[in-house]
């Protein structure tokens, strides 16, 4: 290993200073050099690379893709109608009886007394 | 002592190029942000503060790496080697050009009294005027100790950019180090480090 020479001890705080100070790379330089990496790659494949995706499509393609995306509408679609619609099935079993059948006493049988005072 | 400083890991820099290669764009602002702050640092004071130029060496440098990315061999060299080879060569392509070259054959010791550099906090100071001392030494000194001491690259990195050997790489370091002290030492009260 070198010396350690009296140059070393003299230079060695400029050395640190300048260390120190980290190099930035100006926004424009930076977007310079990104649009020649970019002309390079179109100018290598004869095509331009895919521009990012916006927020939707990542979503899209997170859910598994557009044949997901129909599935996942489908189900949607099925479940409003399953919930919508009128249970006739059920009614022929007698199962769908109305408010009106049932009494007060039927429902709170303690509070009858109290509802016929007034 | 050598002087050592982090590092980013030259495997990564070489995958990232590769996958560059391959068409994988990121890899480029990957490679952008770990490079560019660097070389841009070293052109500009090879360039002796000239930052438009350093810029337009910086980008050309990327560029070059960029054109280069497919045909990269993976261990065939360090890509932060390769660049900072192009860009010290670009540099001294510039210098050459516009008559602000200083050959090895004219430097001379330096001269006392020279100006201070100036400014408000002390390490600012130390780095304006490390950076006013370097831009007096011939260009391959001030080269050798630009990678060696601010960059903290080995001797034999510095010789494969400067394409000389680890010999010559220590001698033009001691060189430009006896210089760049006698330039500062008439400033050792001012910056507080005597």
């Amino acid at each position: 290993m070198a010396e350690r020479s009296d140059d070393d001890d003299t230079l060695a705080v400029f050395f640190d200073a300048a260390r120190d100070r980290p190099g930035d790379l100006p926004d424009d330089l930076s977007a310079r050099i990104l649009a020649d990496a970019t002309a390079v790659l179109s100018a290598r494949t004869g095509r331009a690379p895919a521009p990012p995706r916006g927020w939707l499509a990542a979503l899209g393609a997170a859910l598994g893709g557009w044949p997901s995306l129909a599935g996942l509408a489908t189900a949607a679609v099925a479940g409003v109608w399953i919930g919508a619609a009128q249970p006739v099935a059920l009614e022929a079993f007698g199962l769908t009886a109305g408010p009106a059948a049932y009494e007060l006493e039927d429902l709170m049988p303690a509070f009858d007394d109290l509802a016929s005072e007034g | 002592m050598p002087v050592t400083m982090q590092m980013p890991p030259s495997d990564s820099d070489a995958a990232l190029l590769v996958a560059f290669g391959n068409g994988d764009l990121s890899a480029a602002r990957l490679l952008t942000a770990r490079l560019g702050p660097r070389v841009l640092g070293f052109a500009t004071r090879m360039l002796r503060g000239d930052r438009a130029e350093a810029e337009d060496v910086t980008q050309e440098a990327m560029l070059r790496l960029w054109k280069i990315a497919p045909d990269w061999q993976q261990g065939q060299a360090q890509v932060s080697t390769w660049v900072f080879r192009v860009a010290a060569n670009l540099c001294l392509d510039r210098l050459r050009r516009s008559g602000r070259s200083v050959p090895l054959d004219d430097a001379e010791e330096p001269q006392d009294g020279r100006p201070a550099v100036l400014a408000a906090m002390l390490a600012r100071e130390r780095a304006a005027a490390l950076d006013a001392a370097l831009a007096q030494l011939p260009d391959r000194q001030r080269q050798a100790v630009v990678l060696r001491h601010i960059e903290g690259m080995g001797n034999p990195e510095i010789a494969e950019v400067m394409d000389i050997s680890t010999e010559a790489v220590e001698s033009l370091t001691a060189r430009g180090k006896r210089a760049l002290a006698a330039i500062l030492a008439a400033q050792r009260e001012e910056l507080g480090y005597g």
